[in-house]
């Protein structure tokens, strides 16, 4: 009897031990999603938008490479990584793929900052800290985030298009065209532009909207995003008006803008598109067409600079490294002034206001120690012109591939080896299951 | 310490004269059947009781049984056990060698054992001599090498410190644990990898694969092998179901070393040897055209690319006449590095309190000057009887290791010696010039010689361990017994990982200043168990053992990493810098299972069990939630009936074993996170890109096991042959949901893997004689993995993307197959995306050999041949980008283009999926016991050994054991740890080493 019971007491202690549960363990690192959109205070609102803002900034080495390797403007060599001078540029038999990083990286990274928005539209929305004002704020910045990383990935997928709606991860929306992709991004800036109107912000942003960042700002700044999509769908008469409700100064400082900042602080990132001159196994170079066609006298060859010597991967070669930015905390544009002016030159040559176009592309021209314009004045001499700026002035700043694209003219770009090849979009990722 | 063995003597009498008063007392010797010599170490006891005792080096031994005890058994490792009747004073007893180990007693729950000859799994054991006996290796997760039957054991590179993969019954899980638990004297030992954060230099997980490549070792390598007296593998869920959802990818029980009554033995073993690379791929040849090649193509009309040309081939010409065209992949791999290794142990005790001692230094230089790995370590185990009832053990481990690993594998900033010398040729000069300043590389983005003598990547750990096991007999009679087990253990260890930079490198001057990242993390395990167990002999013909016991563990890891950059001068303390990012990553966990066993014994020859467990885990969805986990299994050993008539055949057993586990989601894995990310000074909460799923649950995994085992000949031939079919259910898999959703990764239980594998044992005695002993141990094995369900879209992961070759997880495919992309041969302009490959192997081979002469002269040998499986290799790749692949001008196919540019330029993947069989010689060892026994020398042995050091393979880079991702990195917030398939992914890696060593040891 005794040992029975002893049995009965061991067995009920060690069942009992096991038995205690002290409760959940929760993420003990960060903050969660769902939680945080229930009902946000205000620093947890403004938290949201300084990481919509941060994440902006993610894989954008990728995306201007990419961009700006396919748009003949710059050669990447990297003794490590290949397909920057293979399928990039068609070289050989290779071709551009549905599964390697230089789609699928900045494709998802954008969707990521579109997420983050969507999280933040509807933080701000359930929010019980805040006033209405107070709320139009938050949601009219998260609109013009939205709309400028959409018109981003579309850049780089054009005729394949991309998902607008995705607000519901578990049931994303539908491809929608190029055409009507551009629309929902224009109706989205629209949508925002409602919402700054009466708007109140009490969020910081960095000093990468230093002069934006009150309401009247950000609004200036989604006309200046709204112009640039306007020329995109030849709406020459709503990039004019978009671009008086912007910042755009026809004689203004070229670089008046909102930027990306870059820091050594805590939990910040360092400009990924900065490669000191003069490397040798990770360097971004000019392409030779840059140096080569460049009007001389043009201040703008201070952006690609000579090196020691040259650098050459792949039998490709070029002397010159990309100097656009030039430390590793440079900003980096997201919308500035010069690309505003060449906007206005560009709808003004497309409405036929030629002399009005020819005093922009002439500001743009002599602010590079440039002559004036003495070519011809057809819309189409016009327009080659206009393009040539445009291609100087933003070099390495993601335009050119989009540009002579919109122009039909990407046959126009040089191919160095026999079988490359300008691609004249990326496919869709292969894990979009399209 | 040392007595005399006049004195021992005079002590015996006197204990036996003492004891005879008290008690009839019971002496004896005993010996080796078949040479007649005594076995000391011999385990004696009286059945039923806690009393016994141990034979001295003269195999006599003396004990006082208890009133009305009949028998005594002996027993012994690698004996037969005998049972002799009490008849008189003395009992003299003869030993056979158990051959075919079928007396071995195996464990097979956390409670109880089995006898070998009536177990119903393949538990493959291994002992002291087969583990470390032949050709010891640097660590001990590389011991394990070709050892395991069923088990895929792959080094992930060659530097000092280990970093194993070890994958038994294949793939167990995709993303979750795929690694085995390590259960050392009972407590639970931790064997994460915890990355050094290099990629904050190398950007090695920036482009095309997020997961970590820092290389980080293995915690398990801590382990001294010298301790360690057994181990045994439970292979799957029906042998190691009781250990719940940590064994879902098998159990390693290590078994550490005890003292034993008697005789004090003091034992030194030194081991010197030095250790080199396995191979070396060779530089390719320039010639002035050829290296003027390298700024461009001859016909060129730039006119910088002509100066480039005319620089290089100036170069070139310069250092030809000069007679400095250097080979730097010698330099930077080809060091020989010496090994030293000295293990002390001092073991002994009285009858009630028994004690093991041991104290290693184990120090090794590294093939790359600069690295290297030391271990120190103590351990001190202490068993002790309160009374016939009760005894308690306690083990203690205290280990400081340090590896100093260097900077190896994958990178995307040309700052590895790999990925540095891929591009660099041997006639550009980076030797450091007469004022101590190294040039820079020209030709890549660092020059290796500079990284390699100012750079630091060290792992410092220090580690205590310990466990203690509580086992009372709560009551005993003739017909039961009852006895509560209680073992309790703690692992703890602060993890110190260092990566200095300077400023001065190339790499570092134009761009961060200089970089110092500071890592030190803290893991905490603790595990406890107690259970009750209960014997019942109705009769000499039935056995009943009753078990049912609980289980509770918790892990709590912190992990603080701060990367500083703009250092000051050479300083390396964090705060020494302009900038500084601090990380912090912590995890907890709480498991708790019930469980309850019966096992049914019936003539000795039918043994049947059946268990059940209830687990559950704070890593769950539902933490709450009990997951059910049924085992059973039934052994019929025919030979034991009475019908059997086959004398010549000593065992044939009928097997079959089925068993239920789960494994348990990796934590964090229901939270979707908001990182920090930070912009002009504010703090920001930006979401992840991971997104977690509060329904997850464990993966549940059942295997069924039949097999055969047969004895014959005495023992002297067996054959164990096993079937297993291992399922995995609800597969926890990180689905990639469409990027547009704005995260990468998911976590999803979405499908069902099936694992079928064979193997094949077969061990022999040909000779054995007075004179001669041979044995040989003939192993074969095959595992054939097929995902048979899949609900999310079939994915790539573990590689580098379609057009580097990536595994694939797809419906009805193996889940380690390797597709890629190629072009189409119908229209270059389009790829096909196909199956290039598959790194599971065909199957393995091991042979193990033990040659022994008079006795005194023994030699060893194990063979591992791996048949088949598939690297992908992206070494050449590099290499014939840079234009420095040994046969990059040869032009093997004789289609006028050179092989270099031909392979780089082929866009096919094809060319990078290699297949990566290979028979090694992995252990080759001779020994001498020199035959001089002294009053205070027991004995001597010298031997030589060599480990690795014969490997004959087709594949053509450093080795074909490698894995760029490692095997159990773990994850953290910010950066993705292993997966369980991509090993054998290579790029730049640490190359593989031998070594050969000399080895002395004496016994006092």
């Amino acid at each position: 009897m005794k040992t029975r019971i002893i049995h009965i007491l061991a067995l009920a202690g060690l069942l009992g031990a096991a038995a205690c549960q002290k409760g959940e363990i929760p993420n003990l690192n960060t903050p969660q999603v769902d939680a945080i959109t229930r009902n946000p205070t205000k620093e947890e609102l403004n938290n949201l938008v300084t990481g919509a803002e941060s994440g902006m900034r993610f894989t954008l080495n990728t995306y201007y490479d990419a961009i700006s390797i396919i748009g003949r403007e710059i050669y990447r060599f990297s003794s490590a990584e290949p397909r920057f001078t293979s399928e990039l540029l068609g070289g050989g038999a290779s071709t551009l793929d549905n599964n390697t990083f230089y789609i699928t990286n900045p494709w998802a990274a954008r969707y990521r900052v579109v997420r983050q928005t969507n999280i933040l539209l509807e933080a701000a929305t359930n929010s019980s800290f805040i006033t209405d004002a107070q709320r139009k704020g938050f949601l009219g910045f998260a609109k013009t985030i939205k709309a400028y990383q959409l018109l981003l990935n579309l850049n780089m997928t054009d005729m394949n298009g991309i998902r607008v709606n995705v607000a519901d991860f578990q049931n994303p929306g539908p491809f929608e065209d190029k055409a009507a992709a551009l629309d929902s991004i224009a109706r989205i800036l629209d949508e925002g532009k409602a919402d700054l109107g009466g708007a109140e912000v009490i969020f910081s942003l960095s000093d990468g909207f230093a002069g934006f960042k009150d309401a009247a700002g950000l609004l200036k700044f989604n006309r200046a995003l709204a112009a640039r999509v306007a020329v995109y769908r030849q709406q020459w008469a709503q990039a004019l008006t978009a671009l008086n409700e912007s910042f755009f100064d026809l004689n203004g400082n070229f670089s008046t803008g909102i930027y990306h900042r870059f820091s050594t602080g805590s939990g910040d990132l360092l400009n990924p598109c900065f490669i000191a001159q003069n490397q040798s196994g990770e360097v971004r170079v000019a392409h030779p067409s840059y140096a080569a066609d460049i009007t001389p006298g043009d201040d703008r060859i201070g952006k690609a600079t000579l090196r020691s010597s040259s650098a050459s991967q792949s039998g490709l070669s070029s002397n010159r490294d990309v100097w656009v930015y030039t430390s590793n905390t440079a900003a980096i544009p997201i919308i500035r002034n010069e690309e505003l002016i060449l906007i206005y030159a560009e709808a003004k040559i497309q409405t036929g206001a030629i002399p009005d176009a020819v005093v922009a592309l002439n500001r743009i021209r002599t602010g590079h120690n440039l002559s004036v314009y003495a070519g011809g004045i057809s819309p189409a001499a016009l327009i080659n012109e206009m393009l040539r700026q445009r291609r100087y002035s933003l070099f390495y700043e993601g335009h050119r591939w989009v540009d002579l694209r919109r122009y039909n003219m990407l046959n126009t770009l040089p191919v160095d080896r026999a079988e490359d090849d300008v691609w004249d979009r990326f496919p869709i990722p292969q894990n979009e299951n399209v | 310490m040392l007595l005399s063995k006049s004195t021992l003597m005079a002590l015996l009498c006197m204990c036996s004269a003492y004891l005879l008063h008290a008690q009839q007392n019971v002496q004896g010797r005993v010996t080796e059947a078949v040479s007649g010599r005594p076995i000391p170490g011999v385990t004696v006891r009286v059945p039923n009781t806690n009393r016994g005792t141990i034979t001295d080096a003269d195999g006599r031994y003396a004990l006082t049984p208890p009133e009305g005890a009949r028998q005594l058994t002996f027993s012994f490792t690698g004996y037969k056990t005998r049972t002799a009747d009490l008849s008189g004073n003395v009992v003299n007893v003869a030993l056979e060698e158990d051959f075919a180990r079928l007396d071995e007693v195996v464990v097979t729950g956390l409670a109880t054992s089995v006898k070998r000859s009536n177990l119903a799994n393949a538990v493959a054991t291994l002992s002291a001599r087969e583990l470390a006996g032949t050709a010891p290796a640097q660590t001990f997760d590389a011991a394990l090498s070709g050892k395991i039957p069923g088990a895929l054991v792959s080094a992930n590179s060659g530097a000092p410190g280990g970093g194993i993969s070890v994958k038994i019954r294949g793939i167990t899980s995709v993303f979750s644990n795929s690694q085995p638990l390590y259960v050392v004297d009972g407590v639970f030992m931790n064997n994460a990898s915890v990355p050094a954060g290099l990629n904050d230099v190398t950007a090695a997980a920036t482009a095309g694969n997020p997961n970590n490549q820092d290389n980080p070792s293995s915690r398990i390598a801590d382990l001294n092998p010298a301790d360690i007296e057994s181990i045994e593998i439970l292979k799957g869920a029906s042998a190691a179901a009781l250990y719940g959802s940590k064994a879902a990818a098998g159990v390693v029980l290590i078994t550490t070393k005890r003292g034993r009554s008697g005789r004090t033995n003091i034992s030194i073993n030194q081991e010197t040897g030095f250790v080199k690379v396995r191979k070396l791929l060779g530089q390719r040849v320039f010639t002035a055209e050829t290296a003027a090649d390298l700024a461009g193509p001859a016909d060129s009309p730039d006119p910088d690319v002509q100066a480039a040309r005319n620089a290089n081939r100036q170069e070139f010409l310069d250092a030809q006449s000069a007679g400095r065209i250097y080979d730097y992949e010698k330099e930077i791999y080809g060091n020989t590095g010496l090994l030293l290794s000295t293990n002390l142990s001092v073991s002994g005790g009285s009858e009630k309190t028994t004690f093991y001692f041991a104290a290693n230094r184990r120090s090794e230089d590294g093939i790359i000057k600069g690295t290297g790995y030391l271990n120190s370590s103590l351990r001190l185990n202490v068993d002790h009887r309160i009374n016939d009832r009760i005894s308690v053990g306690v083990t203690t481990n205290y280990i400081n290791s340090s590896a100093d690993r260097g900077l190896t594998n994958n990178d995307n900033n040309g700052v590895t010696y790999g990925v540095a010398l891929s591009s660099t040729p041997g006639f550009t000069e980076l030797h450091k010039d007469n004022l101590g300043n190294y040039p820079r590389n020209r030709f890549a983005a660092s020059n290796p010689l500079e990284t390699r003598d100012k750079m630091v990547n060290n792992e410092t750990t220090n580690r205590f361990i310990t466990g203690v096991r509580l086992d009372a007999r709560l009551h005993e009679n003739d017909k039961t017994n009852t006895r509560l087990v209680a073992n309790g253990g703690v692992d703890f260890y602060n993890l110190k990982t260092s990566a200095v930079f300077p400023r001065s490198l190339q790499f570092m001057e134009n761009t961060v200043g200089g970089a110092s990242i500071q890592g030190n993390t803290n893991n905490i395990n603790t595990n406890l168990y107690g259970y009750l167990v209960n014997t019942f002999t109705p009769n000499s013909s039935l056995t009943f053992v009753t078990t049912v016991g609980a289980t509770l563990e918790t892990g709590n890891f912190d992990n603080i990493l701060v990367s500083a950059t703009q250092l000051i001068g050479t300083q390396t303390n964090v705060d020494q810098a302009g900038a500084a990012n601090p990380r912090q990553f912590r995890q907890k966990y709480r498991d708790n299972g019930i469980f309850a066993q019966e096992e049914v014994t019936i003539l000795d020859a039918v043994t049947a069990t059946a268990g059940i467990r209830f687990d559950r885990s704070t890593n769950n969805g539902d933490y709450k939630k009990y997951y059910v986990y049924p085992k059973a299994s039934l052994s019929w050993n025919l030979a034991k009936m009475d019908f059997w008539s086959f004398s010549s055949i000593n065992s044939f057993k009928l097997r079959a074993a089925y068993g239920q586990s789960g494994n348990v989601p990796p934590y964090g894995s229901k939270f979707t996170a908001l990182i920090i990310s930070n912009t002009g000074g504010l703090p920001g909460s930006f979401v992840d890109n991971q997104l977690g799923n509060t329904g997850i649950k464990p993966e549940k995994q059942t295997e069924l096991e039949t097999g055969l085992d047969i004895s014959i000949l005495d023992g002297r031939v067996n054959l164990e042959a096993t079937y297993y079919n291992k399922k995995i259910f609800d597969l926890l898999l990180r689905r990639l949901p469409p990027g547009s959703t704005g995260f990468n990764a998911e976590w999803v239980n979405a499908g069902d893997l099936r694992n079928q594998g064979i193997e094949l044992g077969l061990s022999l005695l040909p000779v054995n004689t007075k004179h001669v002993r041979w044995s040989s141990n003939i192993n074969w094995w095959r595992n054939r993995s097929r995902v048979t369900r899949l609900t999310i879209p079939a994915f790539s992961l573990g590689a580098f993307g379609n057009s580097l070759g990536t595994f694939y997880i797809e419906q009805g495919q193996p889940a380690t197959q390797i597709k890629g992309s190629i072009p189409d041969p119908n229209d270059a302009s389009k790829n096909l995306f196909v199956t290039l490959g598959n790194s599971e192997p065909d199957f393995q081979m091991s042979f193990f050999n033990e040659l022994q002469l008079w006795s005194n002269l023994s030699l060893r040998f194990l063979v591992h041949w791996k048949k088949g499986g598939d690297n992908i290799n992206l070494t050449q790749l590099l290499t014939d980008l840079g234009g420095t692949s040994p046969d990059w001008d040869d032009d093997k196919n004789g289609n006028g283009v050179k092989d270099g540019p031909e392979r780089a330029n082929a866009g096919s993947a094809a060319i990078f999926v290699q297949d990566a069989s290979y028979v090694r010689i992995r252990e080759i060892g001779l020994y001498y016991n020199i035959p001089l026994q002294t009053r205070f020398l027991r004995a001597v042995r010298v031997g030589v050994s060599a480990n690795n050091w014969f490997t004959f393979t087709d594949y053509i880079s450093y080795d074909p054991e490698v894995s760029n991702f490692g095997s159990n990195t773990i994850n953290t917030a910010i950066s993705r740890g292993s997966n369980g398939i991509s090993t054998g992914v290579e790029v730049t890696p640490f190359p593989a080493s031998r070594r050969m060593s000399l080895h002395v040891g004496i016994d006092f």
